[in-house]
Order: C-alpha cells, then structure tokens, then sequence
C-alpha cells in the first residue's frame, strides 16, 4: 500500500474529478516559491520524486482495486475516479500521461520564478495535474536544504578567501543530523540535499541516495574516525586521559576527531591534549579535530582557540591571520545554524584567527529546520482548456495579495546577463512563443526524459570565487 | 542489490559510529543507553512510533553476509579504508543468524509520561557485541520525531476539549483537528509517521499515508481516520471568477448529502459567504441533508473569522446553546486551515469565545504546523549511555557532566520507571535510589529482545492509553 500512486495524494484529491468545469481537458499547474529570506534556490530533488513515485506502471488493477476499498473505506462512500484509473490501465499501461518540464537540476534561480509546470497529455485524465501536487510538492525539502547550505558555503567561502584557504571549503561544513531528521527518507533526501554543495556528511542514507537516484559512481562524500561521548565517559572521569590516550593509539594516521567536553573542555584542551598527550599530538601522522559540544560557542571557541594556539603553536599566514598547527583543529558540532556560523566567522576573524582552523558541524540546523513556509513553496493551477479553448486562471485573494499566482502558461527565460525570470501567455505575449524556455521535458507519459547525475548538479550549483563579492549574501538577523 | 542498501542495518547509523567498537574501554562487555526528553515547553509526552522503528529496521534477520559485504565495500569507500568491526557481524551472522542481540525495554505505547523520565533503554544481550548499543541510537532516536507530534497534537487536543466543554458539545472533539500535512512534510515515510501520530489524539487526516503506516504497523484492521469531499483552488479558479456562483453550486449538486468542504477565498471571502453562499445558494444549503463546511485559507484569522461568524450567522440563523453560544444553523460551518498551529488555535478559541460563538462551529486544519515545525530540541530528545560493564572491572555508571552546559549531565546506572500510588512517574537509577531501585517495579517493558518483537501494541490500545479524560481536565497540566 506504501507503494501505492492512489494513496499517496490528500484525502481530498480523490473528490476533485466531479469539481472541475465540465469538458475541462487540460489542467496546467506551476510551481515556485514566493518568497521567504533566501534571494536564490537551487533546484534540486525531483528526479528523487519521479524515480521513487511516478516512472513506469504505476497503476495496475491490482493497486486500483485496493486502493478503492480504502478510500471507500476512509471517506464512508466511493468518491474514487474509477472511470480515469481504468482508462490509464489500458490506454497507457499504467504509465501517467502527464509532462513535468523542470529547470535543470542544480540550476541557481532567484525566488519567484517558475521552476516546474505540470499538465496532462491525455485530455481524459485532466484531474491528474493537481491530483500530482501532494508528492510532487514536497520537493520544497531537498530545494530548501540544498539552497540553505549553499548559502552556508557563501559565507564560509568568504571567511576562506579572507582569513586562509578556499580549498578546504568541500569539508567545512559536515551533515550531522540523521538522528535529528523525521525519518529515515527525510534522512537521504535531505542529506544528499546538502552533499550538491559540500563532501562531509556522517548522514550516510543520503550517499545512498546519491547512488541509488542520482548516478553517483564515486561515493558521494567522505568522514572521518569519531568519537562520541559513550566511547569516552565509559572509561570514567578518572581515565579521561586514557580514553584520549587509546584513541590516538588506535587511529595512528590521519585525520580523526575527538569530543573533549565530557567533564571539562578547557582542562581537555589545556592540560590532557595540550600537555600530558601533547607530544604524542605532535608526533603523529595527521590531525586531531578537537569537539566542544557545549557551552556558548563563541565563549567557547576563543578560549580554545587561544589556548590551542598556545599549546601547540602555530603561523601567521600570508593574509595576517593565526593557524593552529597542522596536528590540531577544532570542529563544532552543537548549536550550528546559517546565522551562528555568520556569528562564528566573524568572532573568530575578528580575534585574529583563520577560519582554516574550524571545521562545522550541524544537525537539525542542517536538514530539519526548515519547512514550507521558509520559503513559501507552492504548486498552483494558473491555466486550463475547457472544450478546447484555453484561459488563465489565477487565485486573487483580497485577504492576501501574496497569495495570487501568475496566470497562463509558463516560461522560465534567461536574459543575456544571466539573470533569470518569468513569463506567460498571457502577461507576455509578444515575447512568450518565441522565448526560449529554460525549463525542459524531464518526465512524460511515465518516462522519465532526462537526467542529472550528482556530479553534474554539483557543478551547475558551484560558487565561482572571483564572483563571491557580487553574489548575494542573505541577511542573517 | 541496489535497492538492498536503503535496507542494509549497517548503513543505517551516523558514520562515525563504524569507527566506535575500538573506542570503549578494552573488555567491556554491556553498553547500556537509555531515552529521555530533558525538558522544552511540553510537561508530558505520549510515548508512540518505537514499534514502526523495530519492524521496520530492526526486527528478524537484519544482518546477512549480503549486506555485510555491501556495508563494508560502501564504508571502506566513505572512510578511505576499512573500519567496520567485521568480527562483531560476522560473529552475529554465525550465532544468531543475523538477528540483533540487543534488549530494548520501554514504557508501553501510548502511556503519557511527565518529561525528564526515562522512556526506553538499550543494551546489548551478547558480550561480544558491545557497541551494538550505541550502533543503534541514530534510527532508535529517529523516535523523537513521533513522540513529539503526538505529543503536541494530544496538547492540542487538551485546549480544544476544555474549550468545547465550556462553550458547546464536547463529543466533536475527535474531528476537529484535521491533519492537512502531506504535501508540507519532508518526506513520504515523514508523512506516515508523522499523521500516523497525530492520529493517536485525532480521527481526521487528509494524509491518507498515516492510516496505511497504523495498517501495516499498528495492527489496525479498521480505518483509523476518515476524511470528506473538499475542493481546493484549482477547482474552483478553473471555472474563472466570473462563474465562482456556478463552481459553488456544482459543488452542492455533486455531494447532495453529507458533509463537504469548499474553499471561499479565492476572489473575496466576505462576499462569497455574504452573497453567494448566504444569498443565491442559501435556500440550497438549507435544504441539503448535510453540512457544508466554509474554508477560509488567507487573512489574518483572527479578524476573518470574525467577519465570517457575523456574516453567516446573520445569513442563516441558528441559535444559542444551554451554555450560553451561538451555533450556526447545522447545515453550515466553517474550517480555518490556513496558519493553524497550538498558539493560533489558542487564540482562535479565545476570539470565538469572547464574540459569544461555540467552539462547535469552526473545525481547524494543520499542516506544517501539524506535522513539520518541530525537531528534536523541540522536547529535547537525547538518547545516553549511563551503565557499562568491564570485565575485571564488573558494573560502573557513566555519565557526562559538562562543565559548559548542566543541563546535559545525563542520569547515571541502569533505569527504572516507576509509577507511584498517586499515578505518577519518577526514574530511579541503580546509583542515586539503590534501597528503592531493586524491588522497584519498573514500568518498562521488554518490547525487543534478540531480534523478535515480544509485544505489539494495536493502534485502539495506544488510542486508549493517551485519551484525556473530560472529567479530569481540570486537574490536567496544560502547556
């Protein structure tokens, strides 16, 4: 039944057939967010959706049959559209005759625009448009997260360029949060979600994902070694040196991380890593990532960065700004959201230090924040044909101007200075049939037509450095 | 073998826990874990979704060669080189034919606890499977997510019967909170989860993925939860403003009788109630057996839904109840599911109350607000290690304690819950209550033991479990 097209739409969907204007044929319907803090979106996540729900024979008898008696069952009648399914069974062999035309995946648009239209290609099946919106729609989560740690990467990004080095950018910011999501779905989705801008994640269902819908050949990301507070306090208070001790014994190379706050992070860090262990710190072959996961972080990083920087030594690099030595640096991994990492930045460049010394770490912050309303994601319907003749049509609340959605068929448009927007038939008709869309068929009649692999999204959504001070950067308040 | 990895248990957990089984101390045999909310604005929780959890990623033969193979090829990948304890799974594939050796115990489904109590606890049944414990927190804390729903939407549910009980018939309780949520949640298996428990308090949905999750998971062999014909925008803008009557009317003549819904606002609410609805249609309605329900989905609602309740009753009459309010003539009523959540609700109920109208007349409907604004420092969901033991060593607790945050000492030794002559809970620990804690009878239950679920909770006994009773609101916490 979780595998069933029927049963994946509100309740109400299934009563919206007898609704519509008789001979209604086409139902078209848009999507876009109108609004919210972030100026741009990246585009991401609906090849997840039409692969998961919508490619191939989706319907059958079978799924028909049995998601009637649960409708039935649910609403006390039989509302279901029995006519449309058992047309869709035989004409299309199940496939849904619909057309989803989408910005490339990965694309950078500014909020506003149209980012996917959907209409039926079957003038039979014209309640199937909107009927689409609840599964189609949650794609407002993998275009939030993936948006949201982009412009996490802008202002790391920036801190880079101005305090140290813009290649360590691919790990500065690690998903943390699969404990902290609502489910194991939202887990993958939402990590590879943020993997379209960064390398680190302990999310590991999402480089799943990336594998599974995505094309990923490489794995998608990378981590490292880690402690948790279970593998250090069940050494006790008393052995507090030992469990560090252990733990550089058994990861005698590379890059590992620590959690230090169990007990006392600054006796930790000043008298167990930065003296007793001190040398053994020194004497191996890679990093030791120190973890504080309590306290008021900007508190908390200055005393350690100062501490660490007195205990272990370090440069001044050629920007004027303090790097710990090369054995030591710091990850916080509690509290950390877009704003507090604008916070962080600018404490740490403004006490002396470069941002090369810290790596993030983010949880809900990362991938369960955020709901459809951060940025006002919607799928309306804005055209229909009725006996073939085709009109507009546009909700226009007086209770809320913010509400009324652009009328007609759709194009996305790239003018020549790369900037995008939106026009219709119907606002538009000079320019509207000869435009050149920039949305393209990705799914028709249960194919899906194109593909995007991790890579390629990567790619698209990248940030150029040279351009990083002309980019909008969102207000943190 | 593809699709096998979204099933494979090894690569269900936060990366950087392959890496822990070297970490513990050397020889320590038991990792214990345990479950609590330390704190936020909600005073009690109901306890749900742990078996949705265990069949769903824990239960029966978990661990093949198979997917031993695939986990360790993929995390190899991941880490750069190998560090998956081969021996452990090994070990498990051989001994228990890939069933978990783990013991999970807790509070039975349903059961409303006062938050800062302990909830569920872990450990490992074999000794050489240690850090399985702690292996398994990242899917078994995935629990915060429906504890939290049903928790707010029972709290929800506390205001509205309160209201009800003062101003009109409490017996609409159970459909007044309709769950509008699926398209606003973060995922398919969210919606599931997330309707599913809301509906532990409620019986109305829209999202249709939470019945089948009580189903196929709660041993619900009838529907949990009904819903009716409701029209949305594009059903009605599609007839164009100039036709909004005739949509209107459509919508009477294809449901004759019975409940429906019809969203209004898509031109002018106040004149679709006024003069469509409450003039042209208005003898129409009268005359239907059965009530149309008015959606009212933009505005401020507060003001709206004052204008609307005047309007419509001044257009179709009703009259006041033994309590002293106005209810609509009962072919008409209305729903607010526009930016509905406890606060808005609260305030809704305070308006409706202080204009002189029954809560009766207004349902509400949520989505967002219902299933997707939470997360888990909502009720701050921790899952901790608080007991181990050592061989040579025998029984120690452990517990942080940092110094840069009191709050998250976690509670230290083995856990019992208790529940006290007066109904009430407390959590002992076999370190702070030792004379108490062996006699104790410990309201936990072993729910999980060695890969075999040993009780199952149907959806009618947690629905029971977390009723409110209408003759105890008055002594009831609310938030």
């Amino acid at each position: 039944m979780e595998d069933n097209i029927l049963l994946k739409a509100d309740s109400y969907k299934i009563s919206h057939h007898s609704q519509y204007p008789p001979n209604i044929n086409i139902v078209y319907a848009y999507l876009e967010s109108r609004g919210g803090d972030y100026p741009e979106q990246v585009f991401f996540g609906l090849q997840y959706i039409l692969k998961k729900h919508l490619i191939g024979q989706v319907v059958t008898k079978e799924k028909l049959a049995e998601a009637t008696k649960f409708w039935t069952e649910h609403f006390g009648h039989d509302y279901i559209e029995k006519e449309m399914w058992e047309y869709i069974i035989e004409k299309h062999n199940g496939h849904l005759p619909i057309r989803i035309k989408a910005v490339p995946e990965g694309t950078v648009v500014p909020t506003g625009n149209v980012l996917m239209t959907i209409e039926n290609t079957d003038p039979k099946c014209p309640s199937l448009t909107t009927f689409l919106e609840t599964i189609l729609l949650q794609v407002w989560y993998p275009i939030t997260i993936a948006t949201n740690s982009r412009e996490i990467k802008k202002i790391l990004l920036k801190a880079l360029v101005r305090t140290g080095d813009p290649t360590l950018i691919k790990n500065q910011m690690h998903d943390f949060g699969f404990r902290g999501v609502s489910s194991y779905e939202t887990s993958a989705i939402g990590s590879c979600a943020h993997l379209t801008s960064f390398y680190g994640t302990d999310t590991i269902s999402g480089c799943v994902l990336a594998k599974n819908y995505y094309s990923a050949q490489e794995i998608a990301a990378h981590s490292i070694p880690a402690s948790e507070h279970s593998t250090m306090v069940s050494w006790t208070r008393e052995r507090e040196h030992d469990a560090y001790k252990n733990f550089l014994e058994i990861y005698p190379t590379g890059t590992i991380s620590c959690v230090s706050d169990s007990y006392n992070i600054y006796n930790a860090c000043e008298h167990i890593w930065g003296e007793a262990l001190h040398d053994q710190v020194m004497a191996r072959d890679g990093t030791l990532v120190i973890r504080p996961d309590s306290g008021n972080p900007l508190e908390v990083l200055e005393r350690l960065l100062n501490i660490l920087y007195a205990k272990f030594g370090g440069i001044t690099n050629d920007k004027g700004f303090k790097v710990i030595d090369k054995h030591v640096r710091i990850i916080q991994g509690d509290g950390v959201n877009l704003k507090t990492i604008h916070d962080i930045v600018n404490l740490i460049e403004r006490i002396g230090f470069s941002t090369d010394n810290l790596v993030f770490g983010s949880g809900g912050g990362l991938l369960q924040k955020f709901d459809r309303d951060t940025m006002k994601f919607a799928i309306k319907c804005s055209y229909v044909e009725i006996n073939g003749i085709g009109s507009p049509v546009a909700k226009d609340p007086i209770t809320d101007m913010g509400k009324r959605n652009k009328p007609g068929r759709l194009k996305l448009i790239k003018d020549h200075d790369d900037s995008y927007r939106t026009i219709s038939n119907i606002d538009h008709i000079d320019e509207y049939d000869k435009a050149d869309d920039q949305l393209v068929t990705v799914y028709e009649n249960g194919k899906l037509l194109q593909e995007y692999s991790l890579e390629t999204i990567r790619a698209t959504c990248d940030i150029d450095i040279d351009r990083l001070d002309f980019m909008h950067i969102m207000q943190t308040h | 073998m593809s699709s096998a990895m979204e099933n494979n248990i090894l690569l269900k957990t936060d990366s950087y826990k392959i890496s822990h089984h070297k970490q513990y101390p050397p020889e320590t045999t038991v990792v214990y874990a345990y479950l609590e909310s330390r704190g936020g604005d909600y005073p009690e929780q109901v306890f749900f979704g742990l078996q949705y959890i265990l069949k769903k990623h824990l239960a029966g033969q978990v661990v093949t060669r198979e997917y031993l193979e695939q986990g360790i090829d993929f995390w190899h990948k991941h880490f750069g080189y190998d560090i998956v304890n081969r021996e452990m799974w090994e070990y498990i594939i051989e001994k228990y034919d890939g069933y978990l050796p783990i013991r999970i115990k807790a509070v039975p489904e349903g059961t409303v606890v006062p938050t800062g109590n302990v909830l569920m606890t872990i450990e490992n049944t074999d000794p050489k499977c240690s850090s399985l414990t702690t292996f398994l927190e990242t899917i078994l804390l995935q629990i915060w997510y429906p504890i939290t729903i049903a928790t707010n939407s029972r709290e929800i549910k506390k205001i509205l019967l309160r209201s009800l009980v003062k101003t009109g018939d409490p017996s609409v309780i159970k459909g007044q909170l309709h769950d509008f949520g699926f398209r606003g949640v973060s995922s398919y298996e969210t919606s599931a989860i997330g309707s599913c428990a809301h509906l532990t308090s409620f019986s109305g949905t829209d999202t249709i993925s939470g019945c089948v999750l009580a189903h196929n998971f709660y041993l619900a062999e009838e529907m949990i939860a009904f819903s009716i014909p409701a029209s949305e925008h594009s059903t009605m803008v599609s007839w164009t403003k100039e036709k909004e009557r005739e949509a209107y009317e459509n919508i009477l003549d294809m449901y004759p009788n019975g409940i429906v819904a019809c969203v209004s606002d898509s031109y002018n609410i106040y004149d679709a109630c006024e003069h469509i609805w409450g003039t042209q249609l208005h003898d129409k309605i009268l005359e239907r057996d059965g009530t149309l329900v008015i959606r009212s989905d933009s505005g401020d609602p507060i003001e709206v839904l004052e204008r609307l309740l005047t309007i419509l009753y001044d257009k179709f009459g009703g009259a006041v109840n033994e309590k002293g309010f106005k209810v609509l003539d009962k072919h008409i009523r209305l729903i607010q599911g526009d930016g509905v959540n406890m606060q808005a609700i609260k305030e809704i109920l305070e308006l409706l109350e202080r204009i002189g109208f029954a809560t009766d007349n207004l349902i509400f409907g949520s989505g967002g607000g219902l299933l997707q604004k939470f997360d888990r420092d909502t009720m701050k969901f921790a899952i901790k290690c608080s007991f181990v033991e050592i061989t040579g060593i025998g029984g120690i607790a452990v517990a942080k304690n940092p110094i840069t945050d009191a709050g998250k000492r976690n509670k230290p030794g083995r856990l019992k819950l208790v529940k006290d002559n007066d109904d009430t809970y407390r959590t002992l620990n076999s370190i702070d209550h030792t004379e108490e804690y062996d006699a104790a009878e410990d309201q936990l239950v072993t729910v999980f033991e060695n890969g075999k679920i040993l009780c199952e909770y149907t959806f009618d006994t947690i629905r029971a479990n977390c009723d409110i009773d209408i003759d105890r609101l008055d002594s009831i916490n609310f938030m």
